[in-house]
């Protein structure tokens, strides 16, 4: 005996179940929304939908991954091969404009995500003060931890800086992020660098540039080390402790025993190898560090 | 339940007691809870790390004293705290506005006021155990090392203040301006406040010994003869502690006075607070501005001072079982073997002569404020006093010097104080007879002691003699004085052939002519060639 019901049966799971007309008719009908309206939904869907897929944040469309997943004989079946020029598709020139649009917009961004402005404005405040506080006249202890203190102030701007306020959904949805912390912490560390020593110019800065590429990249690696193990929010406190470190290493050159391990780098001269390659590993591990793994931080714990 | 509707519970069941016994249980579970969720609870290893690191052991490497350990200990505590505390402190500050949860905590029972208060409160708690936890270990270790004497409180205390008021300032800086730098630059910015604000210091008398990690007079640093023959001074404490605990309740009070922080009343007190703390705090630096370096090494402010304290501490003298007795004050006890044993030699060559000490006894030191940041040093009282002679010393870990070992203590008291005691005895001096000189050389030769001792000019009444090689100056700098050889001691000299002679005497001889001869050698009226 055949029966008229709406419910598949239990054992055909690909059957879609059939609508009653019953149901049809007491459907409530969805709002129909303005022509306009319409046209700029599937005028942004076109326009998103391919850069979301290139950026990877949604999986790309059925079709196109049908097509990527069907072996080359198919692809000629279908007339057109993979390297064969779509006439539909963009010219070159257009698509290298659209790449470098969007390149440029997802690192404006993640450079908003990280509050990049607010990184450099607190750097270039390091510099500032830097500066009118080599306008004054300071003792041997003094000129020495001086630039320490400042060196330190822009790399624990660094450090805090990638955190993401994204979290977790971040890490899963964009291949370029990576690049983008690199570059961003990259960019910081070469801003500080150059703002500090340029901060420098004219006036006694003690070590020189040489001591503030070594203090600010070590001290970031420090940093960085932090954010990728604890946190960026107080990923300072390894600076910040470090700072102590050091400046108990340069007091320690009047008051013996003198410390003089190069991973206290700050307490060396500029010229010193030992330590110029203890800041230098130190630097890079926290590069790699918050490269590869990003700040270890849950969402919506940073501004 | 929630820590927040407590009280809405307990209203409804009893009278007012019941109201209150019930808000007091919800202030404590909220307190409680900011413990539990407290940024300064990951920040003790850090601190611990660090006070390990750059405190414990320079501090422990210290004589076993009280006063310069404790004086050591508060800015180099302070110093191992003020980031942790102050960058902790803004990031708990900030984190309703970084949790983007100001409205949805703006219509719970506690008002915005209270339950800052509540936040700071736990983070100043969690750093002032933690230092708590570090002045122990230290006052645990000196309690055993240490001979005489107990610990200082007052520089605890002013560390404690210190932390409250840093996490109080850290706090408003979080609250005021939310944003994830705002803790690396305030911790920052609180280091080179408290680290480098110190330049400012002349003198001892500087509005800037206010600040918390000025624990001794800045140019004399924490001295190991201080505080032990005359009474700690807590007058510069007292203004710190009154400075911090005003600053600490200003800036608490500043935070409470926004139109959307609780009721007009609670503002109005508040205010009430704020305007308090200010005036303490300006009280209190005007205060600090009067201090000035008193005689004992301490900074004595007159509004503050208590002239009991300028009383000397009265203690029995520890003694040595040599020719002549070595008596020590009892705090400097582990010091006696070492010195008795370098001195017995001279000890033994003087004992019983014409004009010899009865016993050699430990003095205080005299400070005096000179221009600028200099301090000149000196011996209290004469060289030699009372009846029988006393002869008065200084020991060299009692000058603002490096720090000694038993045997480096030993070497620099005898190469100091046994030519001062030869030189005594012999009336040497800048107008000395040959014979005087002759006499004076052997000795010295006999006792084993550098005959370059005779070539340096006589010291002050109140240094530790004429041979002293070094002569604090002031923040740890010491001037040397390069000896250089006097005609007399040329070889070839009569002086230097007569003291030879002497020298090569039998002991019973020379001191036989010594016993006899010694008041008319002093006198300048035996010469040269009268010598044996």
């Amino acid at each position: 005996m055949t029966t008229n019901t709406s419910v598949p049966a239990a054992s055909d799971h690909n059957a879609r179940p059939t609508r009653s007309p019953r149901t049809e008719l007491h459907r409530p009908r969805r709002a129909t929304p303005s022509k306009r309206i319409r046209t700029a939904l599937a005028r942004n869907a076109r326009e998103l939908h391919p850069l979301r897929s290139r950026l990877g944040w949604i999986p790309a469309s059925p079709a196109r991954n049908r097509q990527a997943a069907q072996p080359p004989q198919i692809a000629l079946r279908l007339g057109r091969s993979r390297g064969q020029p779509n006439p539909a598709a963009p010219s070159p020139n257009l698509r290298r404009t659209r790449r470098l649009r969007t390149a440029l917009r997802l690192g404006r961004l993640h450079a908003a995500s990280r509050r990049i402005p607010a990184a450099l404005v607190a750097i270039a405040a390091c510099a500032v003060g830097l500066r009118i506080a080599l306008l004054g006249h300071w003792d041997s202890y003094g000129a020495l931890q001086l630039p320490l203190v400042f060196e330190t102030g822009a790399a624990a701007v660094i450090t805090v800086a990638p955190a993401s306020p994204i979290g977790d959904p971040e890490r899963v949805a964009g291949r370029w992020l990576p690049y983008l912390r690199l570059v961003a912490a990259l960019v910081l560390t070469a801003t500080a660098t150059v703002a500090l020593a340029a901060a420098g110019t004219g006036a006694h800065l003690a070590g020189g540039w040489l001591d503030v590429l070594r203090n600010v990249a070590g001290s970031t690696g420090i940093g960085l080390l932090c954010a990728a193990a604890i946190g960026a929010g107080l990923a300072w406190a390894g600076p910040a402790a470090y700072l102590l470190a050091g400046v108990y290493g340069l007091y320690t050159q009047w008051h013996h025993p003198a410390l003089t391990t190069p991973w206290l780098w700050p307490a060396r001269p500029p010229h010193d190898l030992g330590a110029t390659i203890c800041a230098s590993l130190i630097f890079t591990l926290g590069m790699a560090a918050v490269t590869v793994r990003g700040a270890r931080d849950p969402a919506g714990q940073t501004d | 339940m929630s820590a927040v509707d407590a009280p809405a519970l307990a209203l409804t069941s009893g009278g007012p007691a019941s109201v209150k016994r019930g808000r007091l249980r919800a202030t404590a579970r909220l307190l409680r809870l900011e413990l539990r969720h407290n940024a300064m609870l990951w920040m003790i290893p850090v601190v611990a790390g660090l006070f390990w690191f750059t405190t414990y052991r320079k501090v422990m490497s210290m004589p076993p004293l009280w006063y310069p350990r404790a004086a050591a200990l508060q800015p180099r505590l302070l110093l191992v705290f003020v980031c942790p505390v102050a960058g902790a402190a803004a990031w708990m500050g900030s984190r309703e506005a970084r949790r983007r949860t100001v409205d949805v905590v703006s219509i719970t029972a506690r008002s915005r006021c209270v339950r800052q208060l509540i936040t700071w409160a736990a983070t100043a708690g969690w750093a002032v155990l933690a230092y708590l936890g570090c002045i122990g270990v230290v006052y645990g270790v000196t309690a055993r090392q240490a001979i005489a004497g107990g610990p200082l409180w007052w520089p605890v205390a002013v560390g404690a203040a210190s932390l409250a008021a840093l996490s109080a300032l850290g706090f408003a800086a979080g609250a005021l301006a939310p944003s994830r730098f705002t803790g690396p630059l305030t911790s920052i910015a609180a280091f080179f406040a408290l680290a480098l604000s110190t330049q400012l210091i002349n003198g001892s008398q500087s509005y800037w010994v206010v600040s918390p990690v000025v624990a001794a007079p800045w140019d004399l640093g924490p001295v190991p003869g201080v505080a032990i023959f005359y009474h700690y001074l807590p007058d510069l404490p007292i203004a710190q502690v009154m400075f911090l605990a005003g600053l600490t309740a200003a800036v608490l009070g500043a935070l409470a006075l926004p139109r959307n922080s609780g009721r007009r009343s609670l503002r109005a007190a508040a205010a009430v607070v704020t305007a308090a703390g200010l005036l303490a705090a300006v009280t209190a630096v005007r205060l600090a501005g009067t201090g000035k370096l008193d005689a004992h090494g301490m900074i004595a402010i007159p509004a503050l001072h208590d002239a009991a304290n300028d009383r000397p501490i009265r203690f029995t003298p520890v003694c040595s079982h040599t020719a002549i007795p070595v008596c020590l004050n009892p705090a400097y006890a582990s010091d006696l073997p070492g010195v008795a044993s370098a001195l017995e030699p001279v000890l033994t060559e003087i004992a019983g002569l014409p004009g010899a000490p009865a016993r050699i006894l430990q003095a205080s030191v005299v400070y005096h404020q000179g221009a600028g940041n200099g301090v000149s040093v000196g011996q209290a009282g004469p060289t030699i006093s009372g009846t029988p002679p006393a002869y008065h010393l200084l020991l060299p870990d009692q000058l603002n010097g490096p720090a000694f070992t038993t045997s480096q203590l030993a070497d620099v008291t005898r190469a100091t104080l046994g030519p001062a005691l030869i030189i005594q005895l012999t009336g040497y001096g800048p107008a000395a007879s040959p014979a005087q000189r002759a006499v004076t050389e052997a000795l010295l030769t006999d006792a084993n002691l550098r005959p370059q001792s005779l070539a340096l000019p006589p010291g002050p009444p109140g240094s530790s003699g004429p041979s002293g090689p070094s002569v604090p100056s002031g923040r740890g700098q010491v001037r040397t004085r390069a000896p250089s050889t006097p005609p007399w001691l040329l070889p070839g000299s009569p002086v230097v052939a007569a003291a030879r002679r002497f020298a090569a005497l039998p002991v019973s001889a020379r001191r036989t002519w010594l016993l006899h001869h010694l008041p008319a050698l002093r006198a300048g009226q035996i010469p040269l060639a009268q010598l044996p």
